[in-house]
Order: C-alpha cells, then structure tokens, then sequence
C-alpha cells in the first residue's frame, strides 16, 4: 500500500498551479493554503540563511504569506509564482537588513574574538592545512566567522549573493525577483564576492 | 582580453552562468596571466569557505510555530467580499489590456470617437447659441437624487459638458433588496445558492446550505438546477465545518446515483479537517461500499488514518459487507 499522505500533498497532485492560483483568486483558502505549502519550506529556509534568527526568519514567513495573501489578486500569470512570491520575500528580507544595518552601525564596535592569527583564504588555498588537523579550523567558528563577513556586505549584494551562492538561482531569475536587469545583478554579485574576499583574507 | 574583465569573468563562470565562447576566451587568458590564475584560486577558496555557513534544513517546530502563526492570522482576516475580488479582476483585465495591438486599436476607436463627438459638439454649441433662451431651460432641470436608501458602489465616469456647469456622472448603486417566496421558487433558490458560495458571514452560509441540502433531501427536485454543485463546492471549500457537514447531509441521496457526488464525499473523507465530518463521509458511502474506488479509499483510511475513532468505523464498515472474490 501507498505511504499515506497528507492531504495537501493530494491536492497538490491533483489540481496543477495554476488552477490553485485562479481558485486563490476567487477567494479559496484551501486553495490559497496548498500555495503555501508548496513554497513555505524555501521560505523559511531563505529567510533563515538570510537573516540568521529563527525570530526574525518566522515574521518574514507571516508577513510575506499575508502580503501574497491580500494582493493574489495582482498576480497576472505574467512572471511565475516562485518568482512572485520570491519577490516579496526578498524585499520582506532587504528591509529587515535594512533595519538591522542601521540597528548595527549604532554600536559601531567591530569585536574579535579569538584573535587567532589565521589568513582563512591562504588556509583553505592550501591543501595541506585542512588535512592537517592541528591547524584545521572548527567548522562552528568558520561559519560563524562567514556569517560575520556575510553582514558587511550592503544588503542587495548580500541578496545577491544568498540567491545566486546558497539558493542556486540563475541570474536572470535573481534580477527579475529585485527588479532589475541580469547584468546589474552580475555587477552585484561581482562586488560581493570581491568584498567578502577582502573580509575573510583581511582576519589576520 | 583584459584582467579586469577576466575577473568578473571567473566570478561568473565559477556559478556557471558564462556563455562557452566566453569561457573559452577567459581560459586562453588564465592560461598566460599568472595573477589572474591566483584570483580564480582565490574565488574558489571563498566558495569552498562560504559553504560552511550552511543552508540548514528548516526545523520542524519552528515549522510548524509560524504555520500556526499564519493560519490564526488568515482566520482572523474578514473574508475578501465578491466586489473587492470584482474590483481587483477589473484591475487586472484592464492592465492586460496593455497589449500594445489592442492599446492602438483602443486609441484609434477613442481617437475617433472623440473626433467626432467634438464635431457633434461644436454643431450643438452653435445650434445652442441660436435658441439660448431654450438651453438655459434645460440646464435649469432639477438633478436626480440617488435613490433612498442606497449605498453608491463607485463611479463610473465624470463628464463636464465643455462650456457649461453641467456635469454627467455615471454611478452604480447597491440597493437593499427584500424576497419572500417558496423554497421552489427559482429566484429563491438562485438566491441561496449565491449565498451558499459567496456570503461573507458563516450564519448565512450555514442556513442556505442547510435550506438547499433540506430540499435534496426531501426530493424536492434539485437535479438540474445546480442545487447540488452548490453542495458540493460547499461541502469542498466552505471554511465552516458546520455548513459542509449540512452540505454532506443533503448530499446523501445521490451517492448511490451520481459518480460526482461520490467523489465529493470520498474526498472530504479523505481530506477534511474535521473527523465529525469525515466519520460522517464514512456512513453515508455504506450503501456503495460495492463500488471498488470507495473500497480503496475506505481500505486507505481504515489502515493508514491518523484518527483511530476513522480507522475503527471504516474497519466496521468494511467487515459487514463480504469481501468480493
């Protein structure tokens, strides 16, 4: 016998996107409900990587299914939904990092805490030093310390970056979500890889 | 090919989003320019380094706090009524009327129009010169009050006659209407099946279900009048479980006769939320247990449901009727 499924799954597998979407506009809940479902795991998952708090990933979730939920029917089918509803996640995340930005840049104290004299990058270049595990680096630290390098960039390129780096997206699918054009977003990308560069060789 | 190029380069096809030419170009550079080969290193180290912030899977709880967080914020949303959905549509036909033929074609149609309602006018403005005493008579003519006790819904358009203060405005108007009649009456029924779909209020949804799953069940004629697919989407999207429990009930007569209803009744039993409403589905599909779709679904729950007062019904009901060979 099949494994059971939920019932969402099942209405998920029945009725195709699109016809989700038409009785969401017609003002479904059930309907508007199977949407979330189908997206709210990437949701979460962004929002999460992004802004790094539980707190902050579950206001971002709240607030972009409510905001989908009010302007379902703006949706014209013109772009896709991944791409529409994206679109408001993303800008949901810009101003929360916007917010915390502005929050950070008041203390304006720029602490290190362990002042071990490392060069992350000449490290990892090297292959010697990761198979060496004297020198080999607590893999908790070094996130830590890319999540910190991943806060000095402006909050676009950090978009940029978490979409293109983390989520796998192309380019022309990032400028569409923020608006702008594949080049700008190559440019975008461009200067947050050289920035974060300059950060994680610059911890010595 | 210079470096500064070549470096944005390595950026893009390090995400693999450079065009083959392009990498080949980038390569045959790379190949003689030792600073760049260093900055491609470089890049990789970054990219081998940022993956140790990883893409976490998203814990189950705080899953399951923000869907929870979500759907007590939906309930307490008022219900989108029919005329701002209407007026949302409006919006949208409208915006993609932008479809530059239709646009031009659209211009054309107003352009002419325009053209030759100014002729009409000027025509008019002279003719109204030459009987001016007559003119001001009609200008003197008393305006239409909206009728009592009318909401106005919007405006449709606003036209001043040009040299004058008269002023046309087109306006729709919702008005308070009153029905008495029989349950048999047509309009009557054309009224609660309305309601039955798009009343905002649950009470009003409630006892137009209830009045039309009565007439079902009474016999009282509701084949061809579309009584029981307002049943059904009732039974399949209303947000109360009291009205789609009436729903189902008045729905019982015809799961022996029409496939559709069945089917409306084996889905709630698969997928409503309610068990009332699912332990419900279960007896009315007894007298078709035979029919082999509603065995599946029966054997379906009886095993795998997550209610055990579902499981021990449909089990019942599967152990009185004989298993087919």
């Amino acid at each position: 016998m099949d494994k059971p499924k939920s019932a969402q799954e099942r209405m998920q597998a029945r009725a195709p996107e699109m016809e989700l979407i038409r009785e969401a506009q017609a003002g479904s809940r059930a309907a508007f409900d199977a949407l979330v479902r189908q997206y709210e795991h990437q949701v979460l998952r962004l929002a999460l990587h992004l802004t790094g708090s539980e707190h902050d990933a579950e206001d971002i979730y709240q607030e972009a299914f409510l905001k989908a939920y009010r302007y379902i029917g703006n949706f014209r089918f013109e772009c896709s939904f991944y791409t529409w509803i994206y679109r408001i996640v993303t800008n949901l995340c810009l101003d929360q990092m916007r917010r915390r930005k502005t929050r950070r840049e008041d203390h304006a104290v720029v602490t290190d805490r362990s002042g071990d004299e490392i060069d992350l990058l000449a490290n990892v270049s090297d292959d010697r030093s990761f198979s060496n595990p004297a020198r080999e680096l607590d893999r908790k630290v070094l996130g830590e310390r890319i999540q910190a390098a991943l806060t000095k960039l402006t909050p676009r390129e950090r978009m940029v970056f978490e979409l293109k780096h983390y989520q796998g997206l192309r380019l022309r699918t990032i400028g569409e979500m923020l608006n702008t054009t594949e080049e700008t977003a190559k440019n975008t990308l461009f200067r947050a890889t050289k920035k974060l560069r300059l950060q994680l060789a610059g911890l010595r | 090919m210079n470096c500064e190029l070549a470096q944005e380069r390595i950026v893009t096809a390090a995400y693999g989003e450079l065009p083959d030419e392009q990498a080949h170009e980038l390569e045959r550079h790379l190949a003689g320019c030792a600073s760049c080969q260093a900055e491609r290193e470089q890049l990789r180290a970054l990219k081998l380094l940022a993956d140790a912030y990883p893409v976490a899977e998203v814990d189950a709880n705080l899953m399951a706090r923000s869907r929870l967080r979500l759907e007590e914020a939906l309930d307490a949303l008022p219900p989108m009524r029919w005329y701002e959905r209407l007026s949302q549509r409006t919006t949208n036909n409208f915006a993609s009327l932008q479809a530059a033929p239709v646009a031009a074609l659209l211009l054309l149609v107003a352009g002419a129009g325009v053209g030759s309602l100014g002729g009409f006018e000027l025509a008019q403005n002279r003719a109204a010169h030459a009987a001016a005493a007559q003119a001001a008579r009609v200008q003197a003519q008393p305006v239409a009050a909206p009728a009592e006790g009318a909401t106005i819904a919007n405006i449709s358009s606003i036209v001043r006659q040009p040299n004058s203060q008269m002023v046309e405005v087109r306006y729709n108007q919702v008005v308070p209407q009153r029905i008495a009649g029989s349950l048999n009456d047509p309009a009557i029924r054309q009224l609660l099946m309305l309601a039955s779909e798009n009343s905002a209020s649950a009470g009003v949804r409630d006892d137009s279900v209830g009045l039309l799953a009565a007439e079902c069940r009474a016999g009282h004629g509701c084949q061809a009048t579309g009584i029981r697919d307002a049943l059904m989407v009732a039974l399949r999207y209303d947000r109360n479980a009291g009205v789609r429990q009436k729903a189902l009930e008045g729905l019982e007569p015809y799961v022996a006769q029409d496939v559709r209803v069945r089917d409306a009744v084996l889905e709630a039993l698969l997928n409503d939320a309610d068990p009332r409403i699912r332990t419900a589905a279960i007896n009315i599909l007894e007298p078709v247990e035979a029919d082999t779709s509603v065995r599946q679904v029966l054997h379906t729950v009886a095993y795998s449901d997550r209610n055990p007062n579902i499981r021990t019904v449909s089990r019942q009901v599967l152990s009185r009727v004989p298993e087919i060979q």
